[in-house]
């Protein structure tokens, strides 16, 4: 005996049952790495590792994050820097993350705007080669770059060594990005319809006032993906500021990393640690949530598309 | 206020034609419409005049100024697009006052005049808004305002109605025309609807192809098109066109019928090697009749195939020997599917056509 089937429509299930599935489905899958943040940030303020064995041990305190801004991170390890010395570090990391970010930003707003709009020689080709050069590894090259950077710093004069050498990293980490923003950039250019720029001209503006006042407003959301994207290459990198600037020259990341090799795994304490991790963190988050909101504007009516 | 000249304008795009040899003058203060199907190069033409494309040769002429190489902004052009193309990211009152900040007007007479065209237009209570806010008719006369506020020696407008409901285009394409005649300003007009180009146009430029095939009133386009491509396209229903062939002097036969015209036109038409001619006639001239007929004119014998009633007139359908003819009358109520009649055109109202070249012959 068949039974009687019945299907049921998707709009009769009631609104509030999908948000709430919907929601936990996000929570489940973001659980881990919440669990992670939250463990770091946790950790950097008790006097155990929230993920050791000793968990139940564990008590509030600030000393990690005194340990930290005075250069320590085992307790055993004299303190040989001081705050300022710190801060500077920290400076120096958002020199570099900033000029990375301004760099791509700067480079892929132009170029991306070139290769939607413009029609020259070699464009389909440079197109698909964008795409090649996206695929290398920053590690991979940075023997040719850093034979470079050696041949190049032969010619600068003694006191401008420091500002060569920051320069130089932000435009090799800059260059590594730049394909993929390009592509980005151009892909939010492309949304734009020709009428739009073609009504400013034949309302009298040049070619640079539109491009500025009426295509770039437009792409925000685009201007600001890549300038988050490109800043975070830059705030994270370890690799090429560690093989680039100089010693005395320290980023967060060559910082951290310098304690722990300078101490040893063994002996150094990982709550400090945590509270290192925690503030290098720190930025990222920020800055997602300021732009957060430009990323997501997508306003485009006033055009039939 | 200006007369716009072209002088053998021809665009290419590789290797295709868009526009092909066009040449025309537009007089000062007329309402000109460009008529065409759609890829017709119509559009094309347009954004030649307005200075976004520029013409692979052939030249334009504002009055006596040649404008060939000038780029859009010097021309001093009012351009809506079909799609309005307002810019999303200013309100209203900021799209309408663009064209004059670029010319670093002073703010109180930006003022002035943003609010002036928006009130000559009814939109000064949407200032304030953005453009994603508004309804399609609202954000169209937004356009208008933009293109009008720097008062333009031209208003070119492409397709402006083709996005809004059939009753709203209705409105406003009188506003439109009673705004061009209040302006004074020329205006040229891009669409495929040939209704609307015959309801607003002084002067009709109807193109196919690229190419302009005839240029003329409403009342010329409709009542002598040059070739059978007008013939058809303008008009609804469309023009008849049936096929007939040259027998002896004064009579052109058909499968059910005949055309009998005067001795000299067929000796002439013979003269020049036809032995067929197309036969246009439109579907309000036809009389039907359930009598034979012997009338001067053209004479089928048909069967009645199909009848639509439309209110106002009633269109039918007639099968004769192997066209198809349709009619329109005023007063088809009695006659039913099947009736065999008799369909007679006067002999004025027929335009022969060449059947090859489909260019009009005599009439």
């Amino acid at each position: 005996m068949a039974e009687k089937v019945t299907y049921k429509d998707v709009e009769t299930i009631s609104k509030f049952r999908i948000n709430v599935i919907i929601g936990l489905a996000l929570l489940f899958i973001s659980l881990p790495i919440i669990i992670n943040y939250a463990v770091l940030f946790i950790s950097s303020f008790s006097n155990k590792m929230l993920s050791g064995m000793t968990v139940h041990e564990i008590k509030f305190t600030l000393e990690n994050w005194r340990m930290f801004f005075s250069g320590r991170l085992s307790t055993t390890q004299a303190v040989l820097r001081n705050f300022w010395d710190i801060i500077r570090y920290i400076f120096n990391t958002l020199v570099v993350g900033l000029g990375v970010s301004a760099v791509v930003t700067l480079t892929s707003m132009m170029s991306g705007y070139a290769f939607s709009r413009m029609k020259f020689k070699g464009r389909k080709f440079l197109m698909q080669f964008l795409i090649l050069l996206h695929a290398f590894p920053g590690v991979a090259l940075i023997i040719a770059v850093y034979t470079m950077y050696i041949a190049f710093k032969l010619s600068v004069p003694e006191h401008y060594l420091k500002m060569y050498s920051f320069t130089y990293v932000v435009f090799a980490r800059a260059a590594l990005e730049v394909p993929m923003s390009i592509w980005i950039m151009k892909g939010f250019f492309d949304r734009i319809p020709w009428e739009v720029e073609w009504s400013a001209l034949v309302d009298g503006a040049s070619r640079v006032y539109v491009w500025r006042r009426i295509i770039l407003p437009l792409v925000k959301p685009g201007i600001a993906t890549v300038a988050i994207f490109s800043f975070l290459a830059g705030w994270e990198d370890l690799i090429y500021v560690r093989t680039f600037l100089p010693i005395t020259e320290k980023t967060l990341a060559t910082y951290i990393e310098g304690l722990l090799s300078e101490g040893s795994l063994e002996i150094v304490h990982l709550p400090a640690v945590a509270a290192a991790g925690t503030f290098y963190l720190l930025p990222t988050i920020l800055f997602f949530i300021f732009a957060r909101s430009y990323m997501l504007q997508t306003s485009m009516s006033g055009v039939k598309m | 206020m200006v007369s716009i000249t072209l002088d053998n304008v021809t665009k290419r795009f590789g290797k295709v034609i868009a526009v092909n040899e066009a040449s025309f003058k537009v007089n000062d203060g007329e309402f000109w419409v460009l008529l065409g199907p759609s890829g017709s190069g119509k559009t094309t033409l347009l954004y030649l005049i307005s200075g976004i494309y520029k013409p692979t040769s052939g030249r334009i002429y504002f009055d006596d100024v040649d404008v060939t190489d000038m780029p859009p902004s010097e021309r001093n052009v009012g351009l809506v697009f079909q799609n309005y193309a307002l810019y999303p990211h200013m309100t209203v009152y900021e799209n309408i006052a663009f064209p004059l900040r670029i010319q670093k007007r002073p703010q109180n007479e930006i003022e002035k005049k943003v609010r002036e065209i928006a009130k000559m237009l009814h939109i000064e209570n949407l200032l304030d808004r953005y453009p994603a806010q508004l309804s399609g008719g609202q954000q169209q006369r937004v356009a208008l305002a933009r293109a009008l506020v720097k008062e333009p020696s031209v208003l070119l407008l492409d397709e402006p109605l083709s996005n809004l409901d059939a009753l709203l285009r209705l409105y406003i394409r009188a506003e439109l025309k009673r705004l061009q005649k209040d302006l004074g300003i020329t205006a040229i007009y891009v669409t495929h609807d040939q209704m609307e180009a015959m309801a607003i146009a002084d002067r009709i430029v109807v193109i196919s192809h690229g190419k302009v095939q005839q240029i003329g009133s409403p009342e010329e386009i409709y009542n002598f098109p040059r070739n059978v491509f007008v013939a058809t396209f303008v008009g609804t229903p469309p023009s008849n066109v049936i096929r007939g062939e040259l027998t002896s002097d004064g009579i052109i036969s058909l499968k059910s019928g005949y055309l009998r015209v005067e001795p000299e036109a067929s000796k002439s038409l013979r003269g020049s090697g036809l032995s067929e001619v197309l036969i246009a006639f439109r579907p309000e001239h036809i009389k039907l009749s359930r009598e034979p007929i012997e009338a001067p004119g053209l004479i089928l014998q048909g069967t009645v195939y199909a009848i639509e009633p439309l209110g106002r007139e009633t269109l039918v359908t007639i099968v004769s020997g192997e066209d198809v003819i349709k009619c329109v009358l005023s007063n088809g109520e009695s006659i039913k599917v099947g009736d065999e009649l008799f369909v007679h055109v006067e002999r004025e109202k027929i335009r022969l056509y060449h059947p090859e070249t489909e260019e009009l012959i005599a009439y």
